[in-house]
């Protein structure tokens, strides 16, 4: 199953790359402090779904019956997470899943473990979903126990060729050429990747 | 029984395969074309092509346009080869409202969640710098979570890529 490009970055990319031609569903979500409540675990659970329906062909038939059902009511309720975690579990388990969720660590409270409690019910029913989080160091205790230690982890920190190669980009976008000589150049070049890879 | 399910301006075809056709029941496929076609705003039936279905048999299309709020209009055609359809049995008037016409893809996505996350992905992929990064994909850790033929049963099922404020997490991800 192609997934849309234009909507991913690096990880992202690599598995769309990897999953294109395949029947393989590439998903993402973005925490962000500054969203609060309107990213709860039902909202990210549920924006998950969305994208891995919004890409299939044939929708499941159980996702259209409980779409059917709740338009009875008239007050049409939304699906309770317990309702998308189980969707979720019969789409990821007919077919391989990457789920990529940034800045686990923005999402606080309840809500993480909500969501931790939720991907750890998706993986028990699914051996080809495959989970990618960026955090905060702090997480990782959590993560490790709510996921019943299936969590590999690797610790990013800016390498220097990649900073270098940052701000080489930048530089030859620079709006104002003039003001740059040679030797300015340079000392961009040296100084704050020595300082920056410090941290 | 095929569901035809694209509608708006009030159209919505229901394909009704042949005898022996192994379709569940309700299955649902898009037909190609959009609320913003043309076709869409006739008040007339329209005929559309159906993707995915052989036409090697006579089939039986059943074409519905709305005529008010609660009242469809079906009319009935025969297809042969080449998705030629014919008039068969045409035009009788019932109210349709027990059935599946108000289904939606649309309307379904929106109730599973009504966030559109997409914006911000752009945003940082417009600002991210090619091949920065390329060596956390290229690492070990990396392609082994993302091989996905069960070695190791997917024991490490997550990887967490952790990191301090700024070094970057966002844009690798």
């Amino acid at each position: 199953m192609l997934t849309s490009h234009d909507d991913s970055s690096l990880v992202v990319d690599k598995l769309c790359d990897q999953a294109r031609g395949q029947n393989t569903l590439v998903t993402c979500f973005y925490f962000d402090f500054a969203a609060g409540m309107e990213q709860s675990a039902i909202s990210m659970l549920g924006s998950l779904l969305k994208q891995m329906v919004s890409r299939m062909e044939t929708i499941p038939e159980n996702i259209w019956r409980a779409f059917r059902e709740q338009r009875q009511f008239i007050s049409g309720g939304r699906p309770q997470l317990v309702d998308i975690v189980r969707m979720l579990q019969v789409i990821t388990s007919s077919r391989p899943t990457f789920i990529c969720i940034d800045a686990l660590d923005e999402c606080v409270g309840v809500q993480r473990v909500r969501v931790l409690d939720s991907l750890k019910a998706i993986l028990e029913k699914s051996p080809t979903t495959r989970i990618f989080v960026t955090g905060r160091p702090h997480i990782q205790g959590e993560m490790g126990r709510r996921l019943a230690g299936r969590t590999a982890s690797v610790s990013i920190c800016a390498a220097k060729s990649d900073i270098i190669g940052y701000l080489r980009a930048r530089l030859g976008e620079d709006e104002m050429p003039d003001a740059m000589d040679a030797m300015l150049e340079a000392e961009i070049l040296e100084k704050i990747p020595e300082n920056t890879s410090e941290t | 029984m095929v569901l035809v399910s694209y509608i708006s301006g009030g159209v919505i075809a229901i394909f009704l395969g042949p005898p022996l056709v192994t379709v569940p029941a309700t299955s649902t496929c898009e037909i190609g074309v959009t609320p913003a076609d043309p076709r869409f705003s006739s008040t007339d039936p329209v005929f559309l092509p159906l993707p995915g279905i052989s036409t090697n048999d006579t089939h039986q299309l059943l074409l519905f346009s709305r005529a008010s709020n609660k009242q469809w209009k079906m009319s009935q055609y025969t297809a042969n080869d080449n998705n030629n359809f014919f008039n068969n049995s045409h035009s009788f008037n019932t109210v349709w409202n027990n059935y599946i016409v108000t289904d939606d893809r649309a309307q379904l996505l929106t109730w599973l969640s009504p966030l559109e996350p997409n914006l911000r992905h752009r945003d940082i992929r417009e600002r991210r710098v090619s091949d920065v990064g390329e060596w956390m994909i290229q690492g070990e850790e990396f392609r082994r979570w993302c091989r996905l033929d069960g070695e190791g049963e997917g024991d490490k099922a997550v990887l967490f890529c952790s990191g301090n404020p700024g070094v970057g997490k966002t844009f690798i991800r």
